[in-house]
């Protein structure tokens, strides 16, 4: 409960230092969702030509989309610093987070806040909202599809960001980890072969930001729930559990950091 | 002239201490090939056809691969102007006795050069294991000559956008939507040939297509009619970019407002 308070804590803060800058935060969010849009505009011509791909329509895209930019967006906004998680512990800023009696990870991990990502939540909503699979029904199971997504993503990245307790500098290990999860969670799974599909599930868990809460949405089944939400649990496990092993071989410099 | 040479040469070189990093990179490439032709392959044979619109498979992947270096290769000059405008570099740079956009022209086709080269042969090695050997060299010609025109286009729009930096500070956003707009409109995901009648029209009067479309569809059909054609309209765009980029830098200077340095 008491971690609970202190998020939203964090949380109004970093509001409150976005609504400084109004006019530049409603431009990240207002251009996150143009170019959201634009990049949709693939799906259009593509699907304007083949209609269908093993099973997957423009609607069905409309809704893999909206719950992977809801989930990204989310994961930007509320725990922005899970993007760059590894710079700051290899340049030793972890000092500030551990001086104070709060979670270390969870700390760092909120206390930045990408505006840009509201631009992206907004864009999901509303491209699940026009993909035609709105009902009560549906609405609950997006919403735990997007729960798992941000899940994911957060603990994806700090896995593969946490490794720089022990190699150093991972920036561009993340970026690279960070462009495949993202880019293949925007197609379905259906495209690939086993072996890629087994991939994308464990290595790389794209297919369980995208596909899979997809597939979830458009028809309530066991297999899906499961995939998801046991995916999530143990990308979750892995990261608390692989950020506290390095922690313990954390060490930085006598160099001065400024939090802000 | 020499000067402008030392710049590229300096910037290469720079590139050249990280090549490890360069070939993390290049990644990217590997990525966006591997799930296009899963998309492609699924589309062929859903379609029950082995060429669409006069491309078949292999054509299609290697027009993405060309299409993607392009992409990986533009240089990235609005984000540049954009840091040395808010760190306050910019006041020194504009003190030296070089002109600021042909500085940034050197800069970006020195850190285009080695993006262009390694990404290129990742795309090669990916590409041929998934789609067989690549296309001529009466291709290959063709494709490197309208990579020039479109490497020129792609840094007058980055350093256009780069200069609004000197009245907003942050160009980000308008990067990710002139990216969005190449990607779609000029045919980097879709080669043009299959677009809608209608739309085709529109974006062939657009700056686009040559940025993108024009090397890559001549590298995998290379139609000499279709050469002059695009050579002709890129170097129209070229000339029109030209002239707005240097109004646009007469008109930066007079407000740039610089606050550190």
């Amino acid at each position: 409960m008491k971690n609970i308070k202190f998020l939203f804590a964090l949380w109004k803060a970093n509001l409150q230092a976005a609504l400084e800058f109004r006019a530049a935060f409603l431009t990240q969010i207002i251009f996150m969702m143009i170019n959201n849009g634009a990049y949709f505009m693939f799906w259009f011509l593509y699907f304007d030509k083949f209609k269908n791909v093993r099973g997957w329509t423009l609607q069905d895209m409309m809704l893999l989309y909206g719950i992977a930019a809801t989930a990204w967006g989310l994961a930007a906004y509320f725990f922005g610093h899970f993007t760059t998680l590894g710079e700051v512990i290899a340049n030793g800023r972890l000092d500030y987070y551990l001086s104070l009696p709060k979670p270390v990870l969870l700390h760092v991990l909120a206390s930045k806040s990408l505006g840009s990502g509201m631009g992206d939540v907004i864009y999901g909503i509303g491209s699940f909202i026009l993909s035609g699979y709105l009902s009560w029904d549906g609405f609950l199971r997006y919403v735990l599809g997007v729960l798992a997504g941000v899940c994911i993503f957060i603990s994806f990245l700090t896995i593969i960001q946490s490794l720089s307790f022990w190699l150093g500098n991972t920036v561009a290990l993340s970026q690279i980890a960070l462009s495949a999860l993202l880019t293949f969670s925007l197609y379905p799974s259906a495209l690939f072969n086993s072996a890629t599909k087994f991939v994308l599930l464990t290595i790389i868990p794209a297919a369980l930001v995208g596909t899979v809460p997809a597939e979830f949405v458009r028809s309530f089944t066991w297999s899906s729930l499961l995939q998801m939400s046991a995916g999530a649990l143990i990308f979750l496990v892995l990261a608390v559990s692989m950020f506290r092993s390095g922690l313990r071989r954390y060490e930085s410099g006598s160099a001065i950091q400024v939090e802000v | 002239m020499k000067k402008y040479l030392a710049i590229l040469k300096m910037q290469v070189i720079n590139n050249l201490a990280y090549p490890g990093d360069f070939l993390g990179r290049s990644v990217s490439i590997a990525v966006f090939l591997f799930i296009f032709a899963g998309l492609w392959q699924t589309t062929y044979i859903i379609a029950g056809t082995a060429s669409i619109n006069g491309l078949t498979f292999a054509n299609m992947m290697w027009y993405l691969m060309m299409a993607e270096t392009i992409e990986l290769g533009r240089p990235r000059t609005n984000r540049i102007i954009s840091e040395q405008v808010k760190n306050g570099e910019v006041a020194y740079i504009l003190s030296k006795p070089y002109n600021f956009v042909l500085y940034h022209f050197s800069f970006g086709l020195g850190d285009g050069l080695m993006r262009i080269v390694i990404n290129i042969l990742v795309g090669i090695l990916v590409t041929w294991l998934l789609a067989g050997p690549p296309p001529s060299l009466l291709g290959w010609g063709m494709a490197l000559i309208t990579m020039v025109g479109a490497w020129i286009l792609h840094f007058c729009m980055m350093a256009l956008i780069g200069l609004a930096a000197f009245v907003v500070e942050e160009t980000n956003s308008f990067e990710l939507i002139y990216q969005k707009f190449v990607f779609v409109l000029g045919g980097m995901m879709l080669p043009l040939d299959l677009f809608p009648q209608w739309l085709q029209e529109i974006v062939r009067v657009l700056p686009f297509p040559y940025m993108m479309y024009a090397p890559a569809r001549l590298f995998v059909k290379p139609e000499f009619d279709l050469f002059l054609q695009m050579l002709a309209g890129q170097w129209f765009w070229v000339g029109v970019l030209v002239v707005l980029l240097a109004l646009a830098y007469r008109g930066s200077e007079k407000v740039l407002t610089v606050n550190g340095g």
